[in-house]
């Protein structure tokens, strides 16, 4: 078995949106970033359907060298509008002196009992060795940024 | 007329990995600058080239910023290992 994972934005992310669970205005400290274990590590298909961190499983990197469960606290930046587009960004994430690999991660809130809001492929195994490990979010624009509802 | 087109979507996010070391002020202005500056590809040549001019304008800013702030943390430091009676240390400093 293997980890799929698909780039994709939870159904029950779009519900919770929809009963207004989620609050990402600047300075919530509320959403982290946990990241999978490398493909072949796991076991398991994350997309649209995941719902909660506590899908992951053993499927999230262990604690060592670098990694520390349940992932790391996200920088949000309040959500602007760009034409007719509402977009969400967050500050890039680093996780320092690491060394790991993995295949993936997923946003959740932890103030709406982990919940998730995103699941990213990292499009392969991606691997850092004593060095620092990178997530870029993309830029804050209608069609470029990591959340958009237009 | 009542148009009902849009949708969620997620963006795509970029990773970045250095082995042994950490990122380099040239690398962190490219992270800056993914952020900063945005060109579609669909844009007109003219502006595409502006663009990109600016972004290179730009890019020159931040390094040479980052590199003083490089350079100034390693003064902090240099303070501290020879406040904590590490003066040895200080060499591991320079590049």
């Amino acid at each position: 078995m293997a980890i799929t994972i698909t780039t994709a934005m939870p159904t029950t992310f779009k519900v919770e949106l929809l009963k207004g669970l989620h609050n990402f205005t600047a300075g919530s400290t509320r959403f982290k970033m946990a990241l999978f274990t490398a493909t072949a590590t796991g076991s398991g298909t994350y997309g649209a359907a995941t719902t909660n961190y506590s899908d992951m499983g053993s499927d999230e990197l262990p604690t060592a060298t670098g990694y520390t469960r349940p992932g790391e606290f996200l920088t949000s930046v309040t959500p602007t509008a760009d034409g007719t587009t509402a977009i969400l960004d967050f500050d890039n994430e680093t996780w320092s002196t690491s060394s790991f690999t993995t295949c993936g991660g997923l946003i959740y809130d932890t103030g709406d009992s982990d919940s998730a809001c995103a699941v990213l492929s990292f499009g392969g195994d991606q691997t850092v060795s004593t060095g620092d490990f990178q997530i870029q979010f993309p830029a804050p624009a209608a069609a470029t940024a990591i959340i958009r509802i237009a | 007329m009542l148009s009902t087109a849009g949708g969620m979507e997620v963006g795509i996010v970029k990773v970045g990995t250095v082995s042994n070391r950490g990122f380099t002020p040239e690398e962190i202005a490219e992270q800056a600058l993914d952020k900063i500056i945005s060109i579609g590809n669909n844009s007109h040549p003219v502006i595409q080239a502006q663009a990109e001019a600016f972004r290179k304008e730009i890019k020159g800013v931040l390094v040479g910023y980052l590199r003083q702030a490089v350079a100034s943390h390693n003064t902090t430091l240099t303070n501290r290992f020879k406040d904590a009676g590490h003066p040895e240390l200080v060499k591991l400093l320079e590049v």
